[in-house]
């Protein structure tokens, strides 16, 4: 656990609270207006949200940007996602400075996916850093005040850094090795991709072997069947159950917005009660909800918790 | 080698518009090797051209004599010297380097102004054969493969992470960007468990130190090869029996397709 607490996620995290993560996505605008009305609805529901950074390298709103706005109109603490797909290590250092400039207090560390996979598959691949010396690079920032090169940084940010774990890895041993690499080099929490499955939590968690590090579990309750089958189709490292997903298929043919919209939170509460259920028996810290634009099942669900 | 396509036709066409004197130059390096600058392939191109209503002088360079020498494309263009000085532009069979080579020497050692186009596309540094080759090293300069098992992390990795895998591995252990890869960094991770390394799989490797490759790069030789040192080379015992034996052994079949 880290000796010194900048933020709510890490203060909880530390304490032993369970704890609930949400999602926010800047959109390609020239504003933040949609994450900010979807903050203030998560407002008493996480203790902070994740603000996606280019995810699946489709590019938007910067999330530095972004973060800082949210905080500043909602008071909602933030998760600045930081990949490297986009950026070389100076202006990673750059945005990790900006961060802490503008009082953001996490980071979650990631590589991001290929920019072949996004809207803009002509542009120049960066990947200078990756995941892992990324968080090298920040904790050395914030706890030695110096850079790569060994450089000073006068005052530097105070923040926490999170990295990615995906307990659905194909080949789990070189993906828990990875972690095991995030966790030597002081990543200070870990967030899963999503899982929908118990028996890859277990498996994961059994070859990770005991460790001292939070671990927040990735689920993702879609709003609609379309929702969830693109995630099915376009996120790499994730397969959607069929069950669920024909469940939410069937909700298209309810014509009553209102019907629909019900039968929607029906399926999820029912397919997701039973995975919380599971997870209070395993060593997760929390859960980090990626219910982007679909605040409303937050509430059903974390009552399961309770 | 470097692996090389050569462009559609209509691309190279369009670089040749209002350009109707054509020297179609060839390579006798990798481009032969790929069939995109040897003889045969000179003369197909050249065919088409000629059917697209271009006058084109054809020079075909043997085995050994690469456009990207200089010594040895000068011998060639030196050789056609008034087809060059008469041409609109000169079409080259090589990879970027070759093609380079010959604008360099037209413009300086001959003070000619001439369009100089290729006629290929290079696709990289590759190894393998003799029908499927890949790209596993880009010249970085500053080899990271004692750190990985021996297999090119910049390279074989879509990403070119240090540290892999990163999230997005396929079921069957192929790479997130491409089906038909296979994901470098599982591979590095078998090869290490292997080889009973994986205490340095697990280790932080640095960020790769890209100060070793400032583009352009230049490199000095204080002994260039000469003629007789390559006529020598290609002589010697070894080689001899080398050729000898491939040309005895059965020619590699091409795999069925499925
Ligand atoms: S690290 Fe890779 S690209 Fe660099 S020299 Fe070695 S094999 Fe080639
Ligand atoms: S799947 Fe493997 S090879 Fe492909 S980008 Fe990720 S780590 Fe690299």
């Amino acid at each position: 656990m880290p000796e010194e607490i900048y933020s709510q996620l890490m203060k909880e995290l530390s304490e032993g609270k369970y704890v609930f993560t949400g999602e926010l996505e800047p959109e390609k605008a020239g504003n933040v207006n949609e994450p900010i009305a979807a903050a203030r609805d998560l407002i008493g529901l996480v203790t902070a949200c994740n603000v996606t950074d280019n995810p699946q390298s489709f590019a938007y709103v910067s999330s530095l940007a972004a973060s800082y706005k949210i905080e500043l109109e909602t008071g909602m603490e933030c998760v600045y996602q930081l990949r490297c797909s986009d950026r070389n290590r100076m202006a990673l250092l750059s945005d990790v400075l900006g961060a802490g400039t503008l009082g953001i207090k996490n980071i979650l560390a990631l590589a991001g996916d290929h920019v072949a996979l996004g809207d803009s598959p002509d542009t120049k691949p960066v990947f200078d850093l990756d995941s892992t010396t990324l968080i090298h690079m920040i904790r050395k920032i914030v706890d030695e005040g110096k850079d790569l090169g060994g450089k000073e940084i006068e005052d530097p940010p105070k923040l926490h850094v999170g990295g990615a774990a995906a307990p659905g890895a194909a080949h789990l041993k070189s993906e828990v090795a990875k972690v095991k690499r995030k966790i030597n080099v002081g990543v200070e929490y870990l967030q899963t991709q999503v899982v929908y499955y118990p028996e890859i939590l277990d498996k994961f968690f059994t070859e990770l072997g005991p460790v001292d590090v939070p671990i927040l579990v990735g689920i993702f309750p879609a709003k609609s069947f379309g929702a969830a089958d693109f995630f099915d189709k376009y996120v790499a490292g994730v397969d959607v159950p069929p069950d669920y997903l024909a469940n939410l298929k069937k909700t298209k043919e309810i014509k009553d917005k209102e019907e629909r919209k019900a039968e929607v939170d029906r399926v999820n509460v029912e397919f997701f009660t039973d995975f919380l259920e599971y997870l209070k028996g395993t060593p997760a810290a929390g859960c980090h909800m990626m219910a982007v634009g679909y605040p409303r099942i937050i509430g059903p669900l974390k009552k399961v918790m309770e | 080698m470097i692996a090389q396509e050569q462009k559609p036709i209509e691309e190279i066409l369009g670089y040749l518009e209002g350009k109707e004197n054509v020297v179609l130059l060839g390579c006798g390096g990798c481009a032969t090797f790929y069939h995109t600058g040897d003889k045969k392939a000179v003369d197909d191109l050249a065919a088409k051209l000629k059917s697209a209503g271009k006058t084109v002088t054809k020079i075909s360079m043997p085995l050994g004599m690469q456009a990207c020498d200089t010594e040895k494309s000068a011998i060639f263009l030196q050789k056609e010297k008034s087809a060059v000085e008469n041409c609109n532009a000169i079409l080259v069979m090589s990879c970027g380097d070759g093609v380079q080579v010959v604008t360099e020497y037209v413009d300086d050692e001959m003070g000619l102004a001439k369009s100089v186009i290729p006629a290929n596309d290079a696709i990289g540094l590759v190894g393998g054969g003799p029908f499927k080759f890949k790209e596993t090293c880009q010249s970085c300069g500053m080899c990271e493969l004692g750190k990985t098992a021996g297999i090119c992390p910049l390279t074989a990795c879509g990403k070119g992470l240090m540290n892999g895998p990163c999230g997005g591995v396929r079921v069957d252990d192929k790479c997130e960007i491409d089906p038909e890869k296979d994901c470098a960094w599982v591979k590095i991770y078998k090869r290490m468990e292997k080889l009973g390394e994986l205490d340095e799989f697990i280790a932080m490797r640095a960020p790769h130190e890209w100060s070793k490759c400032k583009r352009p790069r230049l490199f000095e030789l204080e002994e260039p090869m000469g003629m007789m040192d390559m006529m020598g080379a290609m002589m010697n015992f070894n080689t001899i029996t080398g050729y000898m034996s491939m040309m005895l052994a059965k020619p590699p079949e091409k795999e069925e397709e499925k």
